[in-house]
């Protein structure tokens, strides 16, 4: 029976309906389904299928976006549920942002709904974030990771001034800096002096993870 | 520079803007406009493009800029490469990658719009009728309104090659229908001219026979 109500959640995520995906998340706890089983079996799973489509050259940027907001939807029925479910110690504050000028936060929001997921504590700065709030953000919050997206190779290397300045008032060593973003690459995170890259959202996930040691 | 001995390869959308103002004994090769929205395919079919021109030219000039990073990592064994040094073919059009950078820094949400691209097709404004035919209107509504959250602005580039009243017509519909405020903004064919008389300045890479291009090419700033 559970499994039938995950299966309809990660459909309705995968095909992007997203008034049935509230509908179906806000079914599955009130019938007292585990808010973490919901997440994992139900939209997550959704929206990884959606990912391989894309990857399989099925799914087309219209078709992603849409799943993409499906999935927000689920999870914003999901997300008080799930804080106040104890789902073990938090894996750590991480800070993200997409750097000035750059407008784009399609990807960045799949990164945070993967990360909440993953037991981080999000805090998102939004787009269009100048360096200078990035900076303060690290020193009020005192993240574990600080994440940063640029969508374009014309903001992109904003990021190498934003790790620098980290560097210059003294907080790079307390924090871990993750780039990612679709002209980014492992080789471009080397030279700007990032601890990690991610390639996707799901990889961001899996990078941010493996820098707590989990 | 040997014309004969020249290939461009470019864009369809910047083939257009290139066409007016190439000798007429200058060779050249389109990909496909709809390439750029996956740069690993781009940067497959430019490598597979030039292995197979190479040989029998001199040079080859890319209409192209880094396009998402497409660009790095393609070499050419028997010829030298030239490349604009500008971000995207929008840096072209605007005739220099600092005009790319003020319109960036004036006005980051611009949703760009030439002759080229609005010929090609294939801009979301383009698909919205393809979407709502197939998939409804409710659904291509939904696409359009969560692609242009963060846009504020449609500007049509001018450069002033040829009639723009049906561009300028359709841009200005498009930018009512999606709630955008339209602008003609000017372009220029400062690069284009250089590009096809060989007269690259610092406005262009030369990669050498052999070499591979890399990022730092475009952003020398990166080592600093």
């Amino acid at each position: 029976m559970s499994d039938e109500k995950y299966q309809a959640i990660s459909k309705a995520v995968t095909e992007g309906e997203d008034i049935q995906t509230g509908e179906l998340v806000k079914a599955a706890l009130d019938a007292s389904l585990p808010p973490l089983e919901i997440l994992q079996k139900g939209v997550v799973d959704g929206i990884t299928k959606a990912g391989e489509l894309w990857k399989a050259n099925q799914y087309f940027l219209p078709d992603v976006i849409l799943s993409a907001d499906a999935f927000k939807v689920g999870m914003e029925v999901l997300d008080p549920e799930l804080k106040n479910t104890q789902t073990g110690p938090s894996r750590g504050k991480y800070i993200i942002g997409v750097v000035e000028g750059d407008m784009h936060d399609l990807g960045k929001s799949l990164v945070v709904a993967l990360l909440t997921s993953a037991g981080f504590e999000v805090v998102d700065l939004g787009i269009d974030v100048p360096m200078d709030k990035f900076v303060e953000a690290v020193k009020t919050h005192q993240p574990t990771i600080v994440g940063l997206g640029a969508y374009m190779t014309t903001t992109m290397l904003i990021m190498k001034d934003i790790i620098k300045e980290l560097s210059n008032q003294g907080l790079r060593n307390n924090v871990k800096v993750m780039v990612g973003g679709v002209p980014t690459s492992q080789e471009f995170s080397d030279e700007v002096g990032a601890d990690a890259w991610g390639r996707d959202a799901l990889d961001a996930m899996q990078k941010a993870l493996t820098l707590v040691g989990g | 520079m040997d014309n004969s001995k020249t290939l461009i390869l470019a864009c369809a959308t910047v083939i257009e803007e290139i066409l007016p103002l190439m000798p007429s004994d200058m060779k050249y090769e389109v990909l496909d406009f709809g390439l750029h929205v996956n740069p690993n395919q781009l940067r497959h079919i430019l490598q597979e493009t030039i292995d197979g021109a190479n040989s029998r030219f001199d040079t080859i000039i890319l209409g192209y800029g880094l396009c998402s990073q497409a660009i790095i990592g393609i070499k050419a064994s028997c010829c030298t490469l030239v490349i604009p040094r500008v971000d995207d073919c929008i840096a072209i059009f605007l005739g220099s990658s600092k005009s790319y950078q003020n319109q960036l820094k004036t006005e980051p949400g611009t949703y760009y719009l030439t002759k080229g691209w609005i010929e090609v097709g294939d801009s979301p404004f383009a698909q919205y009728e393809k979407i709502a035919a197939k998939q409804g209107k409710e659904r291509a509504d939904r696409i359009m309104r969560l692609m242009l959250k963060n846009y504020t602005r449609l500007a049509l580039i001018n450069t002033g090659r040829y009639g723009m009243d049906h561009y300028r017509e359709y841009a200005r519909k498009t930018a009512q229908q999606f709630g955008l405020r339209y602008e003609e903004i000017m372009g220029s064919t400062t690069l284009i001219q250089k590009m096809v008389a060989g007269n690259w300045d610092n406005d262009f890479i030369i990669i050498p026979v052999g070499e591979t291009v890399q990022y730092s090419h475009f952003y020398p700033d990166l080592h600093k």
